[in-house]
Order: structure tokens, then C-alpha cells, then sequence
């Protein structure tokens, strides 16, 4: 189940507002009337390593300029994800069996292996509106819309946002709120907290560890910025963010394995005779109803004569205990006249959250919460990619960009079960991720 | 560190304020005008990243928007 | 006796520093745009300060050539001052976008700083007795017709 950025139709609908400038030096300047279009598409494949997720998608964002900085921002994606992703559950020495999400049919993973659920099959299209405009010289505002929908997930966000400039605009302060109301109908209903993972169900039959066939999440963003220019150079940001999640939290789809205390492989169990199910208790995880968190986040753009340096920090922390630290930087240069490089680097390190589990002993109280999806564990993450743009005579440009994602988990040892220590596995993964943008003004 | 946030959000914001010799006059923005130094220069881009960072790590957003450019009209 | 050839000779270093920085001098005061609205006593003078990296300004400039060509008979003078760091990105524009009046280029801000612009574009306008009555900080589309009006009505008074 891929999840939303909820500011995505406010990042869509504001970076409208941040379009102001002109023609780079060393471009044409049309002498025809300025474009009313101005239109961006892009095609992304992302492919992980070892069979995993592989996602491609189409996306198109169109700007119409209705003169005076007045303009609309009509935004479309459609992505389809396929391949496999990890349940929570752990390898084990034994070849293990589990019941797929849908109830209906069982698969195996191989002993030694880390159990990727294969069902996985999603398609995606989301659609975003935004509308920004100046209003008494100094401000501008806007607001935007966006709806997504999956066969599992929906989502609905509103968003709305003011800047005002200070300083003769050497200065710009903003601020913005963002709503998202999500809804999630997972394949074969929503599990029951803690609830084992059942056997294969005929059609008509629902597993006793089935609830409701859909939960509400909503989420509401503020951020606060200040964008200030430091010379001529040079440009400045900070921003301040806070979201606060509550609802349903949980991924339906992921599961933790109960172990045995002393020894720490999966517990076994058989399904009654005549029925498929799993070879082991599998619990569906369960995690709070509200998710409050804070971050702070630094940007610094450098010119150095016609070659830019970006360079950004991130820091987030939350009531969940996921504190994380993003490190990120782009270097663009320029290829002759019309063409640049831009090489990119990026470091994420997050702190793992406070129920994150690697797996549950046999016989222990149940914790209030727990997870043992590797995106909440203690995590590193590399992204190093390079970008080639290229203009063309007619102010239209294209460009593609590869990068390599690296991502290596941890399980604290505060969370392992007698001889894990040493033996955890985490579902590390590599990515690829290759793009194609076409932007034209029409 | 939770708590703190906010206000060390507000002291940067002040010491930034409070510097009103930063910044440059009106005809000094021809670099700051260039498209590559807009603070949203690639937004199709950025949401693209932001949402597989979002699928496969546990924090996300935080960009915002806004500021710099030509700072005309 | 040390002939005046000789002094020269000797001196020649000294000489050709002194020649040179009169040079310079002179040149970099040539070089320092300046602007005599005295000359445009009687007339309606619009001052309007541009760049090429100014979006609005791709909107002004022609407006601007618009009401020279409507009001230049009736005694509308239109000066532009491009403050473009670099004449080659100012020549790019005008090659695109030509400007029907006359430009000076004031590309250390001096005249800019004179006037004390407070935003792109800016254009100040005077009247016929050569007193400001207007600055217009910015370019909207929506204030064309207003601004248009404005000079009508200055072109209209008569010098006293």
C-alpha cells in the first residue's frame, strides 16, 4: 500500500508562487507574447534489488500564467506499483508459509530468506489543482486540491498558504496549513490489532481476525518559512513544520513474527488438517492513533558564477521516537550553452520508533503497540544520482536523471530475542531510480 | 529537543530579521532571478522524490516554498 | 646638461602612469551614466528603470513604446535606464524586444541609487515643470489603463 504526501498539492499548487524570475542568461528571450502554458511531464521508473517493488509513472504538471502572477497549477499522476515488498516477518532456518492478505491463497518463503509478500499489485492516479496569486504588493496567497485514489487507498487533501515579502523582498516570510483525509479499505479488511494471521478462508467465509473494510486517517500540516536573500549570490531558507496524524496509523498488510525466547527462530505451528495456512503465529501489527511531529529544515543556494550549489538539512522528530537527520546536495554546472550536470548526494539516518519490534517472544505480554516494518527501524539511506538537462532553441527543455538508493536497516539489540542478536536480518534494499522530463511552454 | 524546536525556529528567525542589512537592493537580482536559483525550481521533481522517500522512510516534507526570484512587482 | 629628451627618457615610467590614469579617469567619468531632466523642462518625462531578468519589465517595455508612439507628439519624453550588470544580457533583450526610446545603461546601480529604486521595475514620472508626481513600483497589467490616464492628464496641464 503506497502512502500520500499530503503537502504534495500544496508543494504543487505553491511552487506556482515561487516561479518568478526570467530567462536565464546566456537563453533566448521570445519575442512573441510570454507563454500562457508552461508544462512539465515526467516519466519515473524505480526498481529495488532482489524481485522487490518496482514502480513506473507517468506525471504531468501544467502552470497557466493569467498575467500579474496570477496562476493556476493542474497537476496528474499515474503510477503503477508491482513486485514485492516485506511483511515484518522474520527469516527463519525453516522454510515458513504464510496466509496472502486477500485470505484466499497461501505462499512460501525459503528457509534463510526474508518473507517478501509477492501479492502486490497497485495502481495509483492522483490529480492536484492549486491557484496563487499576489494581492496588496506584498503578499500572495493560495490554495490547492488534491485527490488520490488506489484500489486500496484514498486520499483528500486541501491546502491553503500566504506569503508576504519584507525588507524590499530580500525577505519572505510564509505559512501554510495543509488537511488530508485518508481512507484505507485494505484487500480482505481491516485486521483486528494483534490478531493472528489466519487460515485460507473459502469465498464466502471472513477470518475471525477481520474488522471493519475500512479506516479513516486524517492529517493536518502547518509549516512556517523564512526565505531570505544573504547577497547576491546567495538565497537562504528555514522552515519550521509541524503534522499531526491521527486515525488509522497501522499498515494492514504487515505482520510480527512470535519467537522463541531462548532460541529467537519463529514459533511453528500447523494448520488443521485440510486447510492451507500459515506454518507459524504471525500477529498483525498495531500502532498508536495519533502521530505528532516536528521539524526544522535549512537550505542554502549558492551561485558561483553560473554553476549553483543547494545544499540542505533536515531534522524531524516525533512522539513515535522517530528522530531522523536528511542531508542533502546538488551541485548543477552548465555544459556549453544550453546543457547542465547537476550530480546530487543524499544521507537520511533515522532513529528507530519506540514500538518498533523485530519480532515478539512467545509467552511476554503483549506490548500497547508494535511494529516490525523496517521503515520505522533504526535506517541509513544514500542517494547518489547525477541529472543532464538540455535546452532547446525553442526554450523547451528535457532532461533525465539516474540515481542509486541505498537503504541498511538496524534492529536495536534492546528489541532482538536471544540468538537474533547476530543473526537479525533487515529487508536492506538498493534502488534504482531513472527519469525523463519533457518541460515546454505552450 | 521536541519543545525547543519552535523556539529556536523564532531566535533564527530574529537573528535573520534583525540583520535588515542583508539582503541586496532591487536592481542587484540578476543571479537571484535566474531560474536554477528559484527555491521550487523543479516541483514536478521534488514532489516525485518526496513521495518515494515517503513510501520508504519513516519521516518526510518539511520543503515549503516561497521567496527569492526577481522580487519584482 | 640634461636636455628635456633626456627628462622625458627618465621620467618616461612616471609620464606614461600619468597618462594612463588621466585616461582611465576620464573614461570612467564618461563612463558614469548621468541624467539632466532639465533639458525635458516643458515636457512629460517618464523615467522607467529595467533590467532583462525583470519578467514584468517584458510587459512595460512594449507599454511603454505604446505611449511614447500614442503621446510623444503631445510632449511625453520616455528615458529608459537598464541596470543590467552585464551589456550583453541588456543587447539580448533589446534585440527581442526593441525599445523605441531612448536607454541609458547604468550598470553599477549609480543612477539606480540616486533614486533610491525600491523595486523592478520602477519608472517615475514628472510633470511639465519637472516635479515628481508619480513612482510606480512594479508592472501590472491591471494598472495600464490608470497609469495611461495619469499621463493624459499631466500632457493636458500646461507648464507654468
Amino acid at each position: 500500500m503506497a502512502e500520500k504526501d499530503q503537502l504534495i498539492g500544496g508543494a504543487l499548487a505553491a511552487a506556482a508562487c515561487g516561479l518568478l524570475g526570467a530567462a536565464a542568461p546566456g537563453t533566448s528571450i521570445a519575442a512573441e507574447p510570454a507563454s500562457k502554458w508552461d508544462v512539465d511531464t515526467a516519466f519515473l521508473y524505480y526498481g529495488e534489488s532482489d524481485g522487490r517493488v518496482q514502480d513506473a509513472s507517468l506525471s504531468g504538471l501544467a502552470i497557466r500564467n493569467f498575467g500579474d502572477d496570477r496562476k493556476l497549477s493542474l497537476g496528474l499522476t499515474v503510477d503503477s506499483l508491482t513486485g514485492a515488498s516485506p511483511s515484518g516477518a522474520i527469516a527463519s532456518n525453516q522454510v515458513q508459509t504464510f496466509t496472502s492478505p486477500s485470505g484466499k491463497s497461501t505462499y512460501t518463503t525459503p528457509a534463510g530468506e526474508i518473507p517478501l509478500d509477492s501479492s502486490f499489485h497497485d495502481s495509483r492516479v492522483a490529480l492536484d489543482a492549486g491557484w496563487s496569486q499576489p494581492f496588496a504588493r506584498l503578499y500572495s496567497f493560495n490554495a490547492g486540491l488534491g485527490i488520490s485514489t488506489e484500489f486500496d487507498y484514498q486520499h483528500l487533501g486541501l491546502n491553503a498558504g500566504v506569503t508576504r515579502d519584507f525588507n524590499q523582498r530580500n525577505t519572505t516570510l510564509s505559512f501554510a496549513v495543509a488537511m488530508g483525509k485518508d481512507k484505507v479499505k485494505p484487500v480482505g479488511n481491516v485486521p483486528v490489532a494483534f490478531a493472528a494471521m489466519g487460515d485460507v478462508v473459502d469465498e464466502d467465509g471472513t477470518s475471525a481476525n477481520r474488522g471493519s473494510d475500512s479506516e479513516d486517517k486524517d492529517v493536518l500540516d502547518v509549516l512556517f518559512g523564512v526565505t531570505q536573500v544573504v547577497g547576491r549570490h546567495t538565497l537562504l531558507r528555514l522552515n519550521y513544520s509541524y503534522s499531526d496524524s491521527s486515525g488509522y496509523l497501522t499498515d494492514p498488510y504487515k505482520v510480527l513474527t512470535v519467537v522463541d525466547p531462548l532460541t529467537g527462530e519463529p514459533v511453528v505451528r500447523t494448520p488443521p488438517p485440510g486447510v492451507e495456512g500459515p506454518g507459524g503465529v504471525y500477529l498483525f501489527e498495531h500502532r498508536p492513533e495519533s502521530r505528532t511531529r516536528q521539524g526544522l529544515y535549512g537550505e542554502l543556494r549558492q551561485d558561483f558564477s553560473g554553476k549553483v550549489l543547494q545544499l540542505g538539512y533536515r531534522f524531524s522528530t516525533d512522539d513515535w521516537e522517530v528522530d531522523s537527520h536528511t542531508l542533502e546536495g546538488r551541485f548543477r554546472f552548465p555544459l556549453g550553452e544550453s546543457s547542465y550536470l547537476e550530480p546530487h548526494a543524499r544521507y537520511y539516518t533515522q532513529s528507530a520508533a519506540s514500538f518498533y519490534r523485530y519480532s515478539l517472544a512467545v509467552g511476554t505480554p503483549l506490548p500497547d503497540f508494535a511494529s516490525a516494518d523496517a521503515r520505522l527501524a533504526d535506517l541509513d539511506a544514500y542517494t547518489l544520482g547525477i541529472k543532464y538537462g538540455h535546452e532547446s532553441s525553442g526554450g523547451n527543455e528535457w532532461s533525465t536523471r539516474l540515481e542509486f538508493y541505498r537503504q541498511s536497516g538496524k534492529a536495536p539489540d534492546s528489541v532482538l530475542i536471544g540468538n537474533q542478536r547476530g543473526t537479525a536480518q533487515m529487508p536492506d534494499f538498493d534502488a534504482v531510480i531513472l527519469q525523463f522530463n519533457y518541460h515546454f511552454k505552450l | 529537543m521536541r519543545t525547543k524546536l519552535p523556539a529556536l525556529l523564532g531566535l533564527l528567525c530574529l537573528a535573520m530579521a534583525g540583520c535588515t542589512n542583508l539582503g541586496v537592493k532591487p536592481w542587484e537580482r540578476e543571479v537571484l532571478a535566474r531560474d536554477d536559483m528559484q527555491p521550487d525550481a523543479n516541483p514536478l521533481d521534488t514532489a516525485l522524490d518526496d513521495h518515494i522517500y515517503f513510501s520508504k522512510e519513516g519521516t518526510s516534507g518539511g520543503r515549503g516554498f516561497g521567496g527569492g526570484g526577481c522580487g519584482c512587482n | 646638461m640634461t636636455s628635456n629628451l633626456e627628462m622625458i627618457n627618465r621620467f618616461r615610467p612616471a609620464f606614461v602612469g600619468v597618462f594612463l590614469s588621466l585616461i582611465v579617469c576620464a573614461s570612467a567619468m564618461a563612463s558614469q551614466p548621468t541624467l539632466d531632466l532639465t533639458r525635458y523642462r516643458g515636457q512629460v518625462v517618464v523615467v522607467d528603470f529595467w533590467a532583462s531578468w525583470c519578467k514584468p519589465c517584458r510587459d512595460s517595455i512594449p507599454w511603454l513604446n505604446q505611449m511614447r508612439a500614442r503621446h510623444g507628439a503631445r510632449g511625453l519624453v520616455v528615458l529608459g535606464v537598464n541596470v543590467d550588470a552585464e551589456r550583453a544580457d541588456a543587447d539580448r533583450f533589446l534585440s527581442a524586444i526593441p525599445v523605441e526610446f531612448e536607454v541609458i545603461f547604468d550598470p553599477n546601480g549609480v543612477l539606480a541609487t540616486e533614486f533610491g529604486l525600491r523595486g523592478m521595475p520602477s519608472t517615475f514620472v514628472y510633470d511639465r515643470n519637472g516635479k515628481l508626481v508619480s513612482t510606480y513600483n512594479g508592472f501590472r497589467e491591471k494598472q495600464r489603463a490608470e497609469h495611461e490616464a495619469e499621463l493624459e492628464q499631466l500632457l493636458s496641464s500646461t507648464t507654468q
